[in-house]
């Protein structure tokens, strides 16, 4: 069993931790960071990419919405090359009451958020799918983010610290000394290989997972309830401005253009357990329904892609020295003060727009608690990448693609992935999972849904000698098995098209169920 | 146009068809939206690989499969009926482009990702990777050619006890991406392939066979790989990979060509849009250069395909529809019932959707009476099967092609013989 050292262990590779880490990195502190899957790949990975202005909950929740506006003005100067500027329209429906506008126009103007309302014609004609219904019009600064991009930044910027980024290592327990957490046991969850910990500060940034790292620190009381979300990418950019109806938040409000596609969301269903996320074809049906009513004819559009995320919902059971704003749904737990346990914190809630804060806020807390003092810089320092301030630009992979055409194999055509991105992808991850390598490039995320590019990504990721056959097969099957889950809730008219020639590429051509698995 | 039969579709099915209405005398116009299906085939015929395990004979499988799936193209067919298709089709291409193997017994093919794919005929390009053969495989990856990855399967057949080992050759060609059809125009031409010959036989080792990608040659197949044969003095045999299928073009080319031997017409990018029984006959509303033009037939063949040609579509509002002539669909869930379940490899409820058919190939009510007296159903479009799953693709389209058009002649001989 490997052992390591370290000042601070944050478990949970949410964008919350991965700040957290970067966060911690910046005042100077050793630190591990934790998951027991790929970074981003709960919560996090599973939301709209929607950046907030803060319009949304201008009415309904004018703090949470003064903390979107700040965090959205510094998320532009330090995570710039994450960030989409698409500007955001809220948009008055024929089902909406049009006085909403009024008060949204006041809660704009109290909580800070830049707000311009414009003539319909003008917003019909900057997003001609728009519902030519619509009565008022806002324009705000909404933009779109991507989540792996951003997080994997964090995780690389902190790296470059001295940090440890440790995905698919999940707690299986916390050590307590006397009345102080002093580390953990870490199982790879790739090798099996167990690795001890020994860390001086324990931050729990596990979301809708919380309450079970808390439970391995003997902890009780911490609840955290997930609240099911779920989200259809269509193909294309239906709008290329964030759109939001403009009435109170509701299901299948908001339509985000990020990369390649729209993303269409969302649903708000206590769930049973984070873990255990069924998406039902009347869901699907219902939010079809709603995003119809922002884009008429959104509904027969080509769905590429479903999925479900959970919001933790934190409902403390343990009375006092929690500090749980109810207003923002972020709760930071300073165990020593709320159970008398020393070298401990939890953090959950909140959403992704404020992940900075929310990182800000717990490390603040741990410095307290150690009685040091190291101020946070992560509302200056650029992430890397983002040095020189540029944001993300749609068109840039086919300016790229432009200028290789006859110099570079075209492994991705969807996405635009050339393999000698691929391969520096692979390479850098090191990792053997397909899906990893989607989410870091965008793999097989486009129409086909990796039906071309994944049996070439299979090859040359066993080329590069990352994996045998048997994992090379392996890994191939379970994306399929994977991308099969996202898809067919949502599988008609030409995706259906698309999926049922996949079927035949991978098992009428490649066989692919009948390869052989790992010998026993 | 006054003709005989009209068929809808160049696919497999619809160009099978077609070719032996012809060959028998009728009058036969194929009216095809584009390029058919063939394009996307490795073109294996495969008549049955899984029942759910692997199926060593087809011949003695085929009958108990019959039985567990009385819904099935081939039980609306018969056994026989296939058997007899495959020697037709077989002997229709002959040496242009030869088929080798039986119904007695599949062949055990490598695809392209190092599976065990079983067939029951092929072509003679791809007969030497029969694995029931133990002779060494030396697998031959070519650089620009993305679509193909000689390593992977190579060490899947390895892991399978068959001995396997790869290489990879540069090409003389300028472009770094090249998809198989550019590979395939590049064998055409014999200096390129004595070079890649060249190239290769330093790297072979005694007693090995030699396993391309199916890109050996567009124009001449049976030719170049005869070449390759002869100047490496072994084995050669190439694995159908990604599409575009350069086997599939090769065959649907030679369709094409036989179809007009038999006097056959083919109209590519003149699609049916409607058809309407009229008197003893049909007639076929088809677009062409926007407009409409009416064709009077004896008889329409429906082989437009499935869910993956478009024939058949699944609307938003989750309702099923044939696109063509709105014929009644067999195996539908009903509404609220689910469409998909989330394993990809186990059933979906939806895959066997498709035309409901009697043992006539005529399409039927949930009743099981005709809706269409003079359209008969081929290939893809009819339901009851899960090919991809089956490997029946192919073994579909050529029996049921071939079976529709043996009734259709038939109704005519027996029409004759009544007069």
């Amino acid at each position: 069993m490997t052992t390591l050292q370290t000042e601070v262990l944050v478990v949970g590779g949410g964008a919350t931790g991965a700040g957290i880490a970067w966060d911690a990195a910046l005042r100077g502190y050793d630190v591990i960071l934790v998951d027991r899957a790929d970074l981003a790949e709960g919560t996090s990975g599973r939301f709209h990419g929607l950046l907030h202005s803060g319009g949304r909950y201008v009415v309904k929740d004018p703090v949470a919405a003064k903390e979107c506006i700040d965090e959205n003005v510094i998320l532009r100067r330090v995570a710039s090359a994450a960030i989409e500027d698409t500007g955001g329209l809220f948009v008055t429906t024929p089902d909406d009451d049009p006085a909403y506008g009024d008060d949204f126009l006041a809660g704009c103007a109290k909580a800070g958020v830049p707000v311009e309302e414009i003539d319909v014609a003008q917003a019909l004609r900057a997003e001609p799918r728009l519902n030519p219904g619509i009565r008022r019009a806002f324009t705000v600064p909404d933009a779109s983010i991507d989540v792996w991009q951003l997080v994997w930044a964090l995780a690389n910027g902190a790296s470059a610290r001295g940090a440890r980024i440790l995905p698919y290592h999940r707690a299986v327990a916390l050590h307590r000394d006397g009345d102080a957490v002093v580390g953990a046991d870490l199982r790879d969850e790739r090798t099996g290989e167990e690795v001890r910990v020994e860390a001086g500060f324990t931050i729990n940034a596990g979301g809708a997972w919380a309450h079970e790292i808390a439970e391995m620190a003997g902890i009780e009381g911490v609840s955290v309830v997930p609240g099911k979300g779920i989200m259809i990418a269509m193909n294309h950019r239906l709008v290329n401005t964030v759109v939001n109806r403009c009435t109170m938040p509701a299901d299948g409000d908001i339509l985000v253009p990020i990369r390649t596609v729209s993303v269409i969301g969302t649903t708000d269903i206590r769930s049973a357990h984070a873990d255990d996320l069924p998406v039902t074809q009347e869901e699907v049906d219902q939010m079809l329904e709603d995003g119809d009513r922002l884009v008429p004819g959104l509904r027969s559009s080509r769905a590429l892609r479903v999925w479900a995320g959970v919001r933790p919902l934190f409902d403390d059971k343990k009375g006092g020295g929690s500090t749980r704003d109810v207003s923002r749904g972020t709760a930071l737990l300073d165990h020593r003060d709320r159970d008398g346990v020393e070298g401990f914190i939890t953090i959950t809630g909140g959403k992704l727009t404020t992940y900075r804060l929310m990182a800000e806020e717990a490390v603040d807390a741990m410095v307290q608690q150690l009685g040091h003092d190291r101020p946070c810089t992560t509302k200056d320092a650029p992430l890397p990448g983002s040095e020189d301030g540029a944001y993300m630009l749609a068109g840039a992979r086919l300016r790229t693609r432009d200028s290789h055409l006859r110099t570079e194999q075209l492994i991705c055509e969807c996405e635009l992935i050339e393999r000698s991105t691929l391969e520096a992808g692979m390479r850098s991850r090191g990792s053997r999972n397909l899906d990893d390598i989607r989410r870091n490039l965008r793999l097989g995320m486009g129409p086909c849904q990796g039906g071309f590019c994944i049996y070439r990504a299979t090859g040359i990721l066993h080329e590069l000698d990352r994996l045998d056959g048997a994992e090379a097969s392996e890994s191939l099957r379970r994306f399929l098995e994977e991308r099969w889950k996202g898809v067919w809730p949502i599988l008609h008219g030409d995706q259906l098209r698309q999926a049922r020639l996949d079927d035949w590429i991978f098992q009428g051509i490649l066989d692919v169920e009948h390869l052989p698995g790992a010998p026993a | 146009m006054n003709v005989d039969v009209v068929v809808a579709g160049a696919g497999t099915a619809g160009l099978v068809a077609a070719v032996r209405a012809a060959q028998g005398g009728a009058k036969v116009l194929v009216l095809a939206k584009g390029a058919g299906a063939t394009h996307l085939s490795p073109v294996t015929l495969d008549v049955l690989g899984y029942a759910p395990e692997r199926v060593e004979s087809p011949l003695a499988a085929l009958p108990g499969f019959i039985a567990e799936h009385p819904d099935h193209p081939y039980a609306k067919t018969g056994a026989d009926a296939i058997a007899e298709a495959v020697s037709w089709f077989r002997d229709t291409l002959g040496e242009d482009y030869r088929y080798v193997g039986d119904l007695e017994r599949n062949l055990m093919l490598p695809s392209a990702a190092g599976a065990v794919r079983p067939s029951a005929l092929v072509p003679a390009t791809m007969a030497g990777g029969d694995l029931h053969d133990g002779a060494p495989i030396c697998v031959v990856g070519l650089r620009p050619m993305k679509d193909f990855h000689a390593a992977l399967l190579a060490d899947n057949l390895a892991r399978q006890g068959h001995d396997a080992r790869a290489v990879m050759l540069d090409l003389d060609v300028e472009r770094v991406d090249v998809n198989a059809l550019g590979i395939a125009r590049m064998f055409d031409r014999p200096e390129a392939r004595s070079l890649v010959a060249a190239q290769l036989a330093v790297r072979l080792k005694p007693g090995e066979r030699v396993c391309f990608p199916a890109v050996l040659g567009l124009r001449d197949a049976m030719g170049v790989w005869r070449d390759l044969e002869h100047s490496l003095a072994r084995p050669v045999f190439e694995v159908p990979t990604l599409p575009p299928s350069v086997p599939g073009l090769r065959v649907d080319a030679l369709l094409v060509a036989a179809l007009r031997r038999a006097g056959g017409r083919i109209i590519v990018g003149s699609e049916v849009v409607g058809a309407e029984p009229a008197g003893d006959g049909v007639t076929v509303r088809a677009g062409a250069a926007a407009r409409e033009v009416v064709h009077r037939a004896e008889w329409l063949v429906l082989a437009t395909g499935g869910f993956a040609e478009g024939a058949i579509t699944l609307g938003s509002d989750w309702r099923a529809r044939e696109t063509l002539l709105d014929l009644p669909l067999a195996h539908m869930p009903e509404a609220g019932e689910p469409r998909f379940v989330p394993e990809y490899f186990d059933d979906q409820p939806m895959a066997r959707v498709g035309v409901a058919v009697d043992s006539g190939l005529r399409p039927i009510g949930p009743d099981g009476a005709r809706v269409h007296e003079r359209v008969l159903v081929a290939g893809a479009s009819i339901g009851g099967a899960v090919p991809w799953k089956e490997h029946s693709g192919e073994g579909i389209s050529v029996t049921t092609g071939h079976h529709a058009a043996g009734r259709l002649l038939g109704a005519a001989t027996s029409a004759k013989a009544a007069v």
